[in-house]
């Protein structure tokens, strides 16, 4: 009975210590948008700024998808745990708001959260955050589970993923036809739906990429790079049948036409594409790391 | 069409870099045809015996090739390399042969038995006559083991399959025993290279038979 109820102790210990976690990130996230220091100082109202909520609250999401990539190891004592714990949480709560803030600052440069966020309540921009948000985080946890407790391995896959993330972010105008800067700034929900499908598929493809076994660091990089040119190659041929296999005729005006009003204030062209590109990433994860050729030659 | 040319490009890239880091790329050594064999087998007295062969690539084929050097006085080493498409082949009969010899400087590339380079060589051995009386080719004891690497089993040449060894030779011709009994087709090859001969490695693929092995072990 002593042991149950420590251990009932301990799991209740380690809650407030993933909430203080969490008060360490709402602190660590003023330090890259200084323009929110007055909300995260003072109390918070949600129905005031939807816009708002959505943003903040997605990195909220995030940072729980990022912890739970890590553990607790009693077998060394509850104060070596925590400690290690503290140690990793603010690591990677610090690499994903860095992450946030570089992969924002390729996609949204046009942009200024202060302006977008707090001043048009801009619904559009705050979706396209909350799937950087969810992207990142996914990226992240990938790359912590693999770095196995080491900061150099840490250090490199994460500059890895980044890279990967923000050439990826640029794929993005080469397979659709909505125009981003402009829609954004009309804060029409199209653009928002369809970019979130693409950068979670995305964020889906590199995260999947990395999770593989790895005894030297060089090949694995090596891997995956091969599996994200791989995707790269793969990814539009899943997008082009999907479309071809669904008979969807894309825009009002016909197939080759640039989008039209109609079409681009249509919730409904939104979560197509967003559909269309999720199947694909999660499609083109099966095909990229999800095959055992095991040997299909024969061998000496 | 800039879309088109950018994904050809992407898929070229791909390619090319995964050959250049694919680790059954690295360290093996193309042979393009039998003076490539030349330059890639290093030492004197060694003799070169093709084991095994196969391609790989449903549409781009790579064709490999497993090489027993035999070394007169350094044992033996396995050797795989690349080859051409010609040059692979061109050796699909030649299973258990030997495709390059080098002794005392002077090298040979005809396929011929394999250890036709030590019969009649005074260093390795001498002619002793068996219990019939045939005048056959016996190694010193220090190269006992010569015969297990050659791929002969218990079969000794005599003077007469030394002859027309020659006789094939001065007219550049490959020659696969009196009796064909070297080669792909040779017995004493079938008998002292099984690998190469294994059932499963020749039968051809039966669709139905797949099928009912596949339904009994996954229901």
């Amino acid at each position: 009975m002593n042991e149950i109820f420590d251990r009932l102790l301990i799991r209740i210990i380690l809650v407030g210590i993933v909430c203080c976690m969490l008060f360490i990130y709402k602190y660590a996230h003023v330090l890259f948008y200084p323009s929110m220091k007055q909300q995260m100082t003072k109390r918070f109202y949600p129905a005031q700024n939807p816009a708002d909520t959505l943003h903040m609250f997605s990195r909220l999401i995030g940072f729980a998808v990022i912890l739970s990539s890590l553990g607790f190891d009693e077998s060394h004592g509850l104060f070596l745990s925590i400690f290690h714990f503290l140690v990793w949480g603010t690591l990677t709560c610090g690499l994903y708001l860095i992450s946030l803030f570089i992969i924002e600052s390729i996609v949204l440069y046009n942009f200024e959260y202060k302006d977008e966020i707090l001043k048009r309540q801009n619904l559009s921009y705050a979706t396209v955050c909350f799937s950087h948000a969810l992207a990142v985080a996914y990226v992240t946890r990938a790359v912590v589970d693999q770095s196995e407790n080491s900061l150099v391995i840490l250090f490199v896959l994460w500059l890895l993923s980044m890279v990967f993330l923000g050439f990826g972010s640029r794929y993005y105008s080469l397979l659709t036809k909505l125009n981003f800067d402009r829609l954004i700034t009309q804060q029409k929900p199209t653009i928002a739906l369809s970019y979130m499908g693409f950068t979670i598929g995305l964020g889906w493809l590199v995260g999947e990429s990395f999770t593989q076994e790895h005894y030297d660091i060089t090949m694995y990089c090596v891997q995956v790079l091969l599996k994200m040119l791989l995707a790269l190659i793969i990814y539009p041929l899943f997008k082009r049948g999907l479309e071809y296999v669904f008979k969807t005729r894309t825009y009002a005006a016909g197939p080759d036409s640039a989008p039209q009003d109609v079409d681009v204030q249509n919730w409904g062209y939104g979560f197509y594409e967003c559909a269309l590109f999720i199947a694909s990433a999660i499609l083109t994860s099966m095909i990229v790391n999800h095959i055992q050729f095991g040997t299909i030659y024969p061998f000496f | 069409m800039q879309k088109i040319f950018l994904y050809f490009t992407l898929v070229i890239f791909y390619l090319g870099l995964s050959k250049t880091l694919s680790p059954t790329e690295l360290g093996m050594d193309y042979v393009p045809n039998e003076r490539g064999l030349s330059k890639i087998i290093p030492g004197q007295n060694v003799t070169v015996i093709l084991t095994d062969t196969h391609a790989t690539g449903f549409v781009i084929k790579t064709y490999y090739q497993k090489y027993r050097l035999v070394y007169g006085f350094q044992g033996v080493e396995e050797m795989i390399v690349r080859t051409s498409r010609d040059f692979a082949l061109k050796n699909r009969q030649n299973i258990g042969m030997s495709l390059f010899r080098r002794q005392d400087g002077a090298e040979e590339s005809l396929p011929m038995p394999p250890g036709v380079t030590y019969v009649g060589h005074r260093g390795f051995g001498e002619w002793r006559p068996d219990r019939k009386g045939v005048m056959r080719w016996r190694f010193y004891r220090a190269y006992k083991n010569l015969p297990r690497y050659l791929g002969w089993g218990r079969w000794r040449p005599d003077v007469t399959f030394q002859e027309d060894y020659i006789s094939f030779r001065e007219r550049k011709k490959p020659f696969y025993g009196r009796d064909q009994e070297f080669g792909s087709d040779g017995k004493i090859t079938k008998k002292n290279f099984p690998n190469f001969f294994k059932p499963e490695r020749q039968k051809k693929v039966d669709l139905k038979s797949l099928l009912v092995r596949y339904l009994k072990e996954n229901f």
